[in-house]
């Protein structure tokens, strides 16, 4: 399984959020993963696609206001983490359309979010609840 | 600096792996020589008053032990997938190590990760490198680096 516990935050909204997240992206890397051929698994492939593109851009607002209702002095820094990501997806988009759907992209691109989300979540999200335990402002995102 | 430049990588690649991997059983050892055999070269370009590359190397099963621990999956040979999840974690290390040296008076960044070569005939001011062993392989570092 993906998601750990440890990777909790202890804000209710946003981990539910993370759990989300991780569920689709394991679901689309079983899917990228499995013997079948490409054809039977594009429509699964586009709908994750279509997926992440609008949710990413979701939770990462919730998480940046968040962090902005805590103060958190690493904002800026964290915005810029979400919207390099953003772009990142968009433009894989874009290029797996262009190409009419070539799978070493799509490979790539799974590889590639496998690390990042993991790395993300576990490590400069926690950060935030770091931050959030030591000031005692703990809570939810409204 | 050189040392400092050494600790920085081995402490953020300690970070990375017990963050990412859950593993925290980690030592290191310099290498003279960067000969790790067969495996997926890494190499994260650094820009700016220091100027040069980092290389990482990771093993075959260093590779594929990362990725199914990450994934909770089963990987048995290297491909496309595999090289672009190591390449992220060269990434992620590369960027730890810069933000912890940001209160340095050099000014540098690093260039996405690229899968390459460590030939190179260039001459390098800072050479140093390093292997890191873990209880899933061992993933090696070879720094070259020049002042701008």
């Amino acid at each position: 399984m993906l998601w750990k516990d440890t990777y909790e935050l202890g804000v209710p909204e946003i981990d539910a959020q993370h759990k989300e997240l991780f569920r689709r992206v394991e679901a689309f890397l079983q899917v990228l993963r499995s013997k079948d051929h490409w054809e039977e698994k594009l429509p699964k492939i586009i709908e994750t696609l279509e997926f992440m593109k609008g949710y990413v851009v979701e939770h990462f607002r919730d998480e940046e206001e968040y962090q902005k209702k805590i103060n958190y002095p690493k904002y800026d820094a964290h915005k810029q983490v979400h919207m390099g990501m953003v772009d990142y997806v968009l433009e894989v988009s874009k290029k797996f359309e262009e190409s009419k759907n070539d799978e070493n992209l799509m490979q790539q691109f799974g590889g590639k979010l496998l690390s990042w989300l993991i790395n993300h979540v576990a490590a400069e999200d926690q950060q935030i609840a770091a931050y959030a335990k030591s000031e005692g402002v703990s809570g939810n995102v409204r | 600096m050189l040392d400092k430049l050494y600790k920085a990588f081995i402490d953020a690649t300690y970070n990375v792996f017990n963050l990412m991997l859950n593993i925290s059983e980690i030592s290191d050892h310099p290498l003279d020589e960067f000969s790790c055999d067969n495996g997926i070269d890494i190499v994260v370009e650094i820009v700016g008053e220091l100027q040069g590359k980092v290389i990482y190397k990771f093993p075959v099963d260093t590779s594929l032990n990362i990725v199914n621990i990450m994934s909770g999956m089963e990987f048995d040979e290297v491909d496309v997938f595999v090289i672009s999840a190591v390449s992220e974690i060269a990434n992620i290390i590369s960027g730890n190590v810069i933000t912890a040296l940001s209160d340095n008076e050099l000014r540098y960044d690093i260039l996405p990760p690229v899968q390459g070569t460590s030939d190179d005939d260039k001459e390098y001011e800072i050479k140093t490198g390093g292997c890191i062993i873990t209880p899933i392989g061992e993933v090696c570092l070879d720094l070259r680096l020049n002042r701008a």
